[in-house]
């Protein structure tokens, strides 16, 4: 399967490229340093890195809600860098995220907080007065029930649980018909149960519709079990890019750097399984 | 051992401003102590004129009756102050939805939301009654400097309450929003009014009961017609205390039901804030 994704990678034109990527913040060192990588359609990758290595930074330059200091990022064949603001909204449609604290409207609906993510292909005055097709209300049915939702369609998001907020917030990316979904630690606040609810979701939604994922982990355990690819960061540059078979102790040891002895122990459980 | 803490922390220290408190208070006391000595009283007899105040209170108080107005009039009359609150309310609002929104630290630059932010102070800080004298200098005394002028109060009190409740939407879930491709005004009508409008519609009531003081103040004092202006003329034209008596007792029994409701709601959006 890994290896059929690998084949593939060759000869399909990639998704995503990024090359050359630099963001500098105000201070000196930069928080990512020329990144280049490119994903194929369909894959499923984890971001990987002690906090503060620029995972979230590196999520955010994908779909611009951060500038790239410089450097290309293409995506779907459009070089995104270039993009004017209307164009960036239309292709920032094809791009849902999901964040670690869910980021939901708390004081609407399930159903309607779902629907928001539509919103980026309407006209600004459709798009104001909520007018949504019958088609889009069906679809947004439908994603409900497949993330298991259907018993909260018209609660208040207030009152669902962390596991239930989450799986809106991948409702509300999936109604996107997104090409590429990004998370940014989207287990991080959760217990371990609902946390393998959402990677099983967040691994269907990649393996059945084609979609593909790119998530920033803090576990890595987690990201050896789920992924395609993972791609290790540390200090803003990539320290680490291939299958998760290939990602040795010594590796980890580089990518976490005196984190790093926590870790073996979830790796040893890695080896026990 | 405890002894001495106490002695060296005494439960209220002096600090410079309740010293200077303390002063003050000092002087003024004394101040009123030698104005009362001081005052002519020859030719008020203090006794009589107690008596004579309390006579027009019951006057006043327990024999309100209707000479020049009817019932109904000085009911017409309290509508009309009502559709003075109700207007100023109105256009306050409507302008302070704009700059509420410009004001909200989740929606706009920080520069922007500085400049609107200290700009509406600065007209709160002022009350309204002077700014409809102030605007009474161009538009003249009378009903169009009070409108403008309580507008104007309106719109920074209300400005300040919106952007508040419009900061009650994080941040992070408005960058969500922009990350699926929604822009501004969509954000703004399906995210963020809809999370606020339970706080911008208590804080609008809030202000119309305001301004319905206010404006019973203005029809007194800017001629701005409404009850406000039957109060002055019957204090101060038709010298008729029983229908002064009937008019505060309308005043009243108006200011208190609308107290009632925006004491609730305010105690609403104080739950709602815990
Ligand atoms: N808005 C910001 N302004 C300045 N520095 C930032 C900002 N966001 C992140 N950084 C810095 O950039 C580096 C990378 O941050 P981030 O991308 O959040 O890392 P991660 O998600 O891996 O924890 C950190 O050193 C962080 O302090
Ligand atoms: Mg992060």
């Amino acid at each position: 399967m890994k290896l059929e994704l690998g084949v593939n990678r060759e000869f399909s034109e990639p998704l995503l490229e990024l090359k050359h990527v630099t963001k500098y913040y105000h201070g000196a060192a930069p928080a990512l340093e020329d990144i280049n990588f490119s994903v194929a359609e369909g894959e499923f990758i984890s971001v990987i890195g002690p906090s503060g290595a620029g995972k979230s930074t590196l999520l955010r330059c994908i779909n611009r809600m951060i500038e790239a200091t410089s450097g290309e990022i293409s995506f779907d064949g459009v070089l995104i860098s270039k993009l004017k603001k209307r164009d960036l909204r239309k292709l920032r449609t094809r791009i849902g995220m999901i964040f670690q604290h869910y980021n939901l409207v708390d004081k609407l609906s399930v159903i309607e907080n779902v629907l928001h993510g539509r919103l980026g292909y309407k006209s600004t005055l459709a798009g104001v007065m909520g007018r949504y097709s019958p088609e889009e209300k069906l679809q947004a049915m439908r994603i409900i029930d497949l993330l298991g939702l259907h018993d909260q369609v018209y609660k208040r998001c207030d009152q669902l649980s962390g596991g239930q907020k989450q799986r809106v917030g991948i409702a509300r990316a999936l109604i996107q018909d997104p090409k590429l979904i990004l998370c940014d630690e989207p287990i991080a606040s959760l217990d371990p149960n609902s946390a393998k609810i959402i990677m099983d979701h967040l691994r269907d939604v990649s393996a059945q519709m084609g979609i593909t994922v790119i998530v920033n982990l803090h576990q890595v355990s987690v990201a050896l079990k789920y992924s395609d690819r993972i791609i290790g960061v540390n200090q803003g540059k990539i320290v680490f890019d291939g299958s998760p078979s290939a990602l040795t102790a010594e590796k980890i040891a580089e990518i976490y750097g005196s984190e790093s002895n926590d870790l073996m122990v979830e790796l040893g459980e890695r080896y026990a399984i | 051992m405890k002894k001495i803490e106490e002695a060296i922390l005494p439960v209220k220290p002096l600090t410079r401003e309740s010293l200077t408190m303390w002063i003050l208070l000092l002087v003024l006391s004394l101040l009123t102590i030698y104005a009362l000595a001081a005052i002519d009283y020859t030719s008020v007899d203090m006794g009589k004129a107690m008596a004579d105040t309390l006579n027009n209170f019951k006057t006043i108080f327990f024999h309100p009756a209707a000479h020049r107005l009817s019932l109904w009039d000085a009911f017409y009359e309290v509508l009309i102050t009502m559709g003075l609150a109700f207007l100023t309310t109105l256009f306050g609002g409507v302008i302070a939805m704009l700059l509420g929104l410009l004001a909200a630290q989740n929606l706009a630059p920080k520069q922007v939301t500085n400049i609107i932010k200290g700009f509406v102070a600065f007209i709160r800080a002022v009350p309204s009654i002077l700014w409809v004298l102030i605007f009474a200098v161009a538009a003249g005394l009378g009903s169009v400097a009070a409108v403008i002028g309580l507008t104007f109060h309106s719109v920074s009190y209300l400005t300040k309450a919106y952007s508040e409740s419009f900061e009650e939407l994080d941040r992070s879930v408005i960058e969500a929003l922009m990350a699926s491709g929604a822009n501004w005004w969509q954000i703004i009508f399906q995210a963020v009014i809809p999370s606020s409008v339970s706080s911008l519609l208590s804080w609008t009531f809030m202000r119309f009961e305001i301004n319905f003081a206010n404006a019973v103040a203005m029809g007194a004092a800017a001629g701005a017609a409404g009850i406000g202006f039957d109060l002055f003329m019957d204090s101060g034209f038709y010298f008729d205390l029983r229908e002064i008596g009937l008019v505060t007792y309308f005043i009243i029994a108006f200011a208190i039901v609308l107290e009632t409701i925006s004491t609730n709601l305010k105690s609403k959006i104080l739950i709602k804030k815990a």
